[in-house]
């Protein structure tokens, strides 16, 4: 079947098998920066945002995604390079696999907190982002002083 | 999971059409599809029905049964009625990311046995609605399931209740090893739990145990709490034993109780 998507505000037309996941889709249609991590919903590398919500798109049934908004990292390219700014500074980025998904956790967290949350509220939200190198210490410096930065503005 | 054709209809009377006459299979938050090998002939998508809403009807609150976990989580709603009782059942399912996926009417069709808010919704009396006109318990449907393929519409709550969850894990975002809800409806004791590994069940004996009193003794709430274990069956998996699940409960359910009454 044939399913219209439109990924990081353009609109793309993509053949689909009716019980495919979005990442597999996406990553088809040329989104490699999609990460396939586990594949079974737990480890988040493959975060996206569908309508503004983080969703699993290892997880998300893709003909559900037709006319919604999907917004990969390269769709908030220039946010997320101001976070990643933040984790090259605290030696957060390592290997860098789980980084696309992890930032737009972080930037889906930003837009939904009217306020900067405590980092209880940022490990929770965070929970379903699993990283194998960094033992997340940095990230966590990382995330609070961007969260900081971004409200002193 | 491979789907051979797909429908999204946009009515309920269609839905249950597909779902009845063409054997269609309901496809409601669809996490698990990944990681299942079943072929489907006919998949039913619910997501064009508009079942994602809390709301208020009546005496009761009705839960859509595509509304994900997330919102259940976030709900004000919920929040105002029955305090962090949702947020604390759901928040340790993986990450947001899936809450924002899996929805409630998957769970309760689905009647997990490692699932954590089947048994909230257990211990607050919750029924489910099925199109166009069934109502049913949901503890019943668990233990019975379903004689003919239906359309799971929404799930029913009362206005509020005063309730908590416990459980325990190996690791945060794991399946729970046991867990447990305790509820006071402002008349009566309830108390349900799950991921024995089997799927939940209510403890009638422990709860006739408390009565009708809000403030039972310290030594009540360890009788029902043993009670609840006694009356039990246990399983063992590669989480825990029979005999683990068995010793952890009463400890569980005892906190449960302690905090609701307090």
């Amino acid at each position: 079947m044939n399913i219209t998507l439109r990924i990081n505000g353009k609109q793309e037309s993509i053949e689909c098998l009716p019980g495919e996941m979005l990442t597999e889709v996406l990553r088809r249609a040329g989104h490699f920066e999609v990460k396939k991590g586990c594949d079974t919903g737990n480890c988040g590398a493959c975060t996206v945002l569908v309508d503004g919500k983080p969703v699993l798109s290892c997880s998300y049934l893709a003909v559900r995604a037709e006319g919604k908004e999907i917004t990969t990292i390269q769709g908030l390219a220039d946010e997320a390079k101001k976070f990643a700014a933040f984790l090259t500074a605290e030696g957060a980025d390592q290997c860098g696999f789980c980084a696309p998904g992890f930032a737009l956790t972080v930037l889906a967290m930003k837009e939904e907190f009217s306020s900067i949350p405590d980092e209880a509220q940022i490990r929770h939200y965070l929970a379903g982002n699993l990283c194998r190198c960094s033992g997340y210490e940095g990230q966590i410096r990382a995330i609070k002083k961007y969260l900081e930065a971004q409200h002193a503005e | 999971m491979e789907i051979l054709k797909y429908a999204c209809p946009q009515s309920k009377d269609e839905a249950f059409r597909l779902i009845r006459e063409e054997h269609g299979t309901a496809i409601g938050g669809a996490a698990w599809l990944r990681t299942n090998t079943k072929t489907i002939a006919l998949g039913v998508d619910l997501a064009g029905l508009g079942l994602e809403y809390v709301r208020e009807v009546g005496d009761h609150i009705e839960i859509g049964a595509m509304t994900t976990y997330r919102e259940l989580e976030t709900n004000p709603l919920l929040r105002a009625r029955f305090g962090a009782l949702f947020e604390t059942t759901v928040s340790h399912v993986v990450g947001v990311q899936l809450r924002n996926i899996i929805t409630v009417g998957g769970t309760a069709a689905g009647r997990y046995g490692f699932s954590d808010l089947n048994t909230t919704l257990c211990a607050l009396g919750a029924q489910v609605v099925f199109y166009p006109d069934q109502t049913m318990d949901l503890a019943q449907f668990i233990e019975r399931g379903a004689k003919v393929p239906f359309l799971l519409e929404k799930v029913l709550l009362p206005a509020t209740a005063k309730g908590t969850y416990h459980q325990m894990r190996i690791s945060e975002n794991d399946f729970p090893i046991i867990n447990t809800t305790a509820v006071w409806t402002g008349s009566e004791w309830r108390i349900a739990v799950g991921s024995r590994p089997a799927a939940t069940r209510l403890c009638p004996k422990a709860m006739a145990l408390l009565g009708a009193d809000l403030h039972p003794s310290d030594d009540i709430l360890a009788s029902a709490a043993r009670a609840a274990a006694d009356e039990l069956q246990f399983g063992s998996d590669i989480r825990a034993s029979a005999e683990y699940r068995r010793e952890i409960l009463p400890v569980l359910v005892r906190r449960a109780l302690m905090e609701v009454r307090e």
